[in-house]
């Protein structure tokens, strides 16, 4: 360990760490743009200036490295006022469009401009003109004007993902982001440059001109997407989820997050999914009342001697336990469990960076849980089959021809799902199946533990569908005979659809 | 003092740059002793020459071998012969003259520094310079110069020629580096500096072709001898590509601490009927000296740098009283402009941003006040940067306004009047 001063400060940093770090550990203010603690040291901004040992010449922070015994400091009035300039230098050929730019509220340029802004614009020549709105890949735009060079996107897919889609081109002032002929920014890692990015340069176009930032909550949770398990951020207001991006977790995801991940949040927005609890007859779909809907289900469970629970490794740890719980308690019954893996094929593969073949957040939650579980063909021969269903149908379409099979065998089923299930129109469900609105990861508290053994929390964060359940609380529910929050189940719309008959009770 | 000429003695001679005709004239001899000494006592008669690099930094040559790790890692030799620094020609007499001698110099700085492998890295406008030294290569692999066992002496290297495609920024060392990598020419972040981690980030020595060259005489003669001509601080002799309102232009090799005046009386001195105004002393990144200051100047690093300006390649510009600063600050301001790499901000910004405020006074919009935001922009691109491309933007800037402010002021408020003679001419 180095000992060194900043700003006055002692701190004390391990060998090799470099000044930008040690500012960091201090929680010390230092502007910096090109600088990412995930990426190498470009060392271009040239904002991080720091003075050494009260030397006359200045050093970039970030390719310094701290020396026993060193003083720094970056409050000297020559380091201010060269983060000044340097500032001013950043801005001279910036569009002034913070009005309709989608990084305004989280802008690097707009919070150094408030500390280090000169306030006057001293440039009064032409702007250098360049290209606007540029198509970099499926899901990233360049707005090349916006862009401050500061290289983190191009380093970012030379040494994260090794793709190398992305180059400078051109020099000078006239220096542009750019991909090659043919070879669009097209990897699966690819919105990560959007994070990276200082400034409203890359924006990703799954959210740009959806949402100002400011208008946005913000959650902490893990990506559900594969077993890997993310930290991510879910960024939500009244009208639904708009983003999610990835937050830095040393031992799972470092600094990034899949593509696949980011897309997690549009199953939970309300216009695709499961509102209220329907009921099924006569291969039709009727909402049921709430008082209904409770009969029916004690019933179709007392009656039901052989139960089967069709589960995925897509729910809580809690929620697992619940269900252990609920087992054991209906001893005079034979309940089944058997445990759905989606890909068997593909369920170990690993792209090498965080993408694993295993499609869901808690397999190893599950597996820890103690069940003992059956095979699939316990499922024919049931009375009822309880389906917790995967919160995404589209990534499990077997769960799906299974539901199908079943239902072709008129087994009753009782399904949990997120998604809108009047939109699987092929399926003939058996009548008296029950469909009841399921939480999303997003809407609930609890654990998942990854493909590390690493329990990780998730955070109750906006509640999209009122009505919904999770399936511990749908097992109280039943367990109790009566419902946990019959106030938030009433209040729901009662007309979801039009694929939905009027009420039949 | 006289002419002195260590390198360029027998340059006037057609056949010098034919093996055959460098042989005649002594060429290779030196090579034969280096070959008998120990590869450090090269080095330390280099460091005691006092040789320092002619490519425009001045950095002691031998110092520069000294901070090579001491390991068996390859090391790699490379000659900077991308001549970018405006109104600089030296090195392109040399190659097109005496390509031998360099091939010379570069082998004994080889075997001093045991490198397997050198390049010399040529500017691509020089396509003379590129067939000669390509095809004196050539002879001297066929003479076995060069390959393996270079003159029975066990020593093994090979040279290749690589080139440039015209961009000022691979003039920098480690520009140059990175273009012959293959990669953007762009410098590279120090340290590591390329003496630990250069080419291919193995060890690597990066010299100008003149200072190669200037190997042969410090080992012909010896360190004292070399010593003996030039300055205390400032040894040997130096090229001078000197250029501009002369009336014979052209390179002349000096003593260094040779009056400017005298260099400038070499070239012919000034045309007829003509007043000296300025003269940029070491290509255009070299601050500029007023008529004053050029009285007393002496070609050497310290008596520049005691002016505020530097010795840098050696290009002599000199300015007489029909010149105009405003439209020459302006011509070198969109140099730079044009050459930046576009890297580090402060340069990629400011030079576009001075270039436009000049170009502005230039079209006669100028405002008084833009000098003052000249000198601060300026200053504010000095020393802040990756290489020296900002520096050597902001340095004539600063010299040019503030030595010649009347004459700015007096163009901008004429500016109009200006614009239109410069339009109708």
């Amino acid at each position: 360990m180095f000992k060194c001063t900043i700003n006055g400060h002692e701190v004390e940093v391990p060998e090799g760490a470099s000044v930008i770090e040690a500012f960091k550990l201090l929680k010390e203010d230092i502007a910096h743009y090109c600088w990412h603690p995930g990426l190498s040291i470009a060392g271009v901004c040239r904002l991080c200036m720091v003075q050494i040992d009260d030397g006359p010449r200045l050093h970039i922070a970030c390719n310094t490295l701290v020396k026993d015994g060193m003083k720094i400091t970056n409050q000297t009035e020559v380091v201010k006022e060269a983060v000044r300039w340097g500032m001013d230098f950043h801005l001279i050929n910036h569009p002034l469009d913070c009005p309709i730019c989608d990084q305004a509220g989280e802008c690097g340029l707009q919070e150094q401009y408030m500390k280090y802004g000169q306030y006057d614009s001293s440039m009064a020549e032409k702007k250098v003109k360049k290209r606007k709105v540029v198509d970099l890949g499926e899901r990233v735009v360049l707005d090349s004007e916006r862009c401050i060079l500061c290289s983190r996107c191009v380093r970012f897919t030379d040494e994260v993902t090794k793709t190398n889609e992305l180059g400078i081109f051109n020099r000078g002032d006239h220096s542009e982001i750019g991909t090659f002929e043919d070879q669009p920014l097209d990897n699966k890692y690819s919105l990560n440059t959007v994070d990276i990015c200082p400034v409203g340069a890359l924006t990703s176009k799954d959210f740009r001109f959806q949402q100002r930032v400011w208008y946005l909550k913000d959650t902490d949770s893990i990506c559900t997407g594969c077993s890997t398990g993310c930290s991510i951020k879910v960024y939500h207001n009244k009208e639904g989820l708009f983003r999610v991006k990835p937050v830095f977790n040393e031992k799972v995801n470092g600094h990034w997050m899949c593509d696949e991940g980011r897309d997690l949040y549009k199953h939970v927005n309300a216009p695709v999914r499961l509102k209220q609890i329907l009921k099924s007859v006569g291969n039709e779909w009727f909402p049921l009342g709430l008082e209904r809907a409770l009969d029916h289900l004690n019933e179709a469970f007392s009656k039901a001697e052989n139960i089967s629970v069709l589960i995925t490794a897509q729910h809580t740890v809690e929620e697992y336990k619940a269900l252990k719980n609920w087992a054991q308690q209906l001893q005079d019954k034979t309940i089944n469990f058997v445990y759905w893996k989606n890909n068997p094929e593909s369920f170990d593969s690993f792209d090498g960076l965080l993408i694993r073949g295993d499609k869901n957040p808690n397999t190893k939650g599950l597996l820890e849980a103690g069940f003992e579980f059956a095979d699939a063909s316990v499922l024919d021969s049931s009375d009822l089959v309880l389906a917790p269903m995967p919160e995404n149908p589209a990534v499990y379409p077997k769960y799906m021809e299974k539901l199908e099979q079943l239902s072709k065998l008129q087994t009753q089923l009782c399904l949990l799902s997120v998604s809108n299930i009047t939109q699987h129109e092929t399926i003939n469900f058996a009548d008296g199946t029950l469909a009841i609105p399921m939480k999303t990861a997003f809407e609930k508290a609890g654990h998942f533990i990854n493909h590390q053994g690493l329990t990780q929390k998730i955070h109750k964060g906006r509640v999209i569908v009122k009505a919904a359940l999770g399936l511990d609380e749908l097992l109280q529910a039943i367990k109790i005979g009566k419902w946990i929050q019959p106030q938030l189940l009433k209040s729901r719309k009662t007309n979801e659809s039009s694929k939905v008959s009027g009420e039949l009770w | 003092m006289s002419e002195s000429q260590l390198l360029t003695e027998h340059y006037h001679k057609d056949t010098y740059k034919s093996l055959k005709g460098y042989q005649a004239d002594g060429g290779y001899e030196v090579l034969k002793k280096a070959f008998k000494m120990e590869p450090q006592a090269i080095i330390d008669e280099v460091k005691a020459s006092g040789l320092r690099g002619r490519g425009g930094a001045g950095f002691p040559t031998g110092v520069k071998w000294g901070f090579l790790p001491r390991n068996d890692e390859t090391r790699y030799l490379l000659c900077n012969a991308d001549e970018g620094e405006p109104g600089t020609f030296k090195d392109r007499m040399m190659m097109e003259r005496a390509p031998h001698q360099l091939i010379e110099g570069m082998i004994i700085s080889a075997f001093a520094i045991n490198s397997p492998k050198s390049y010399i890295y040529i500017r691509g406008e020089y396509d003379q310079c590129i067939e000669t030294v390509t095809a004196a290569i050539k002879e001297a692999y066929d003479a076995g110069l060069l390959g393996e066992n270079i003159l029975g002496s066990g020593f093994k290297h090979d040279m290749d020629v690589y080139y440039g495609a015209g961009a000022y920024i691979c003039g920098d060392e480690t520009g140059m580096i990175s273009s012959l990598e293959g990669l953007k020419g762009q410098p590279k972040l120090k340290p590591p500096f390329p003496a630990v981690q250069g080419y291919l980030k193995k060890p690597t020595i990066v010299n100008n072709v003149e200072t190669l060259a200037a190997v042969i005489p410090i080992i012909d003669k010896g360190a004292e001898a070399y010593k003996a001509i030039g300055t205390e601080k400032s040894s040997g002799t130096k090229l001078f590509s000197v250029s501009g309102c002369v009336e014979k232009a052209g390179n002349f090799e000096v003593p260094l601490g040779y009056p400017l005046m005298d260099l400038i009386e070499l070239a012919g001195g000034l045309r007829p009927g003509r007043k000296l105004k300025a003269v940029i002393p070491g290509g255009s990144s070299a601050p500029v000296l007023t008529a004053e200051e050029c009285l007393t100047a002496k070609m050497d690093y310290e008596d520049l740098s005691a002016k505020g300006s530097m010795l840098g390649s050696g290009a002599v510009m000199v300015i007489d009283d029909s010149q105009n600063m405003v439209d020459l600050l302006g011509v070198i301001m969109h140099f730079y402009h044009h050459e930046s790499c576009g890297q580090c901000t402060p340069c990629r910004e400011g030079t576009g941003w001075l270039s436009k405020m000049v170009h502005s006074i230039l079209e006669g919009k100028g405002r008084i006040a833009d000098l003052d935001l000249i000198l601060k922009v300026a200053n504010q691109m000095k020393g802040k940067t990756i290489c020296a491309l900002s520096d050597a933007a902001a340095l004539p800037a600063l010299s040019f306004v503030t030595k010649f402010r009347d004459e700015f002021e007096d163009y901008i408020k004429r500016g109009h009047q200006y614009a239109a003679e410069a339009l109708h001419v």
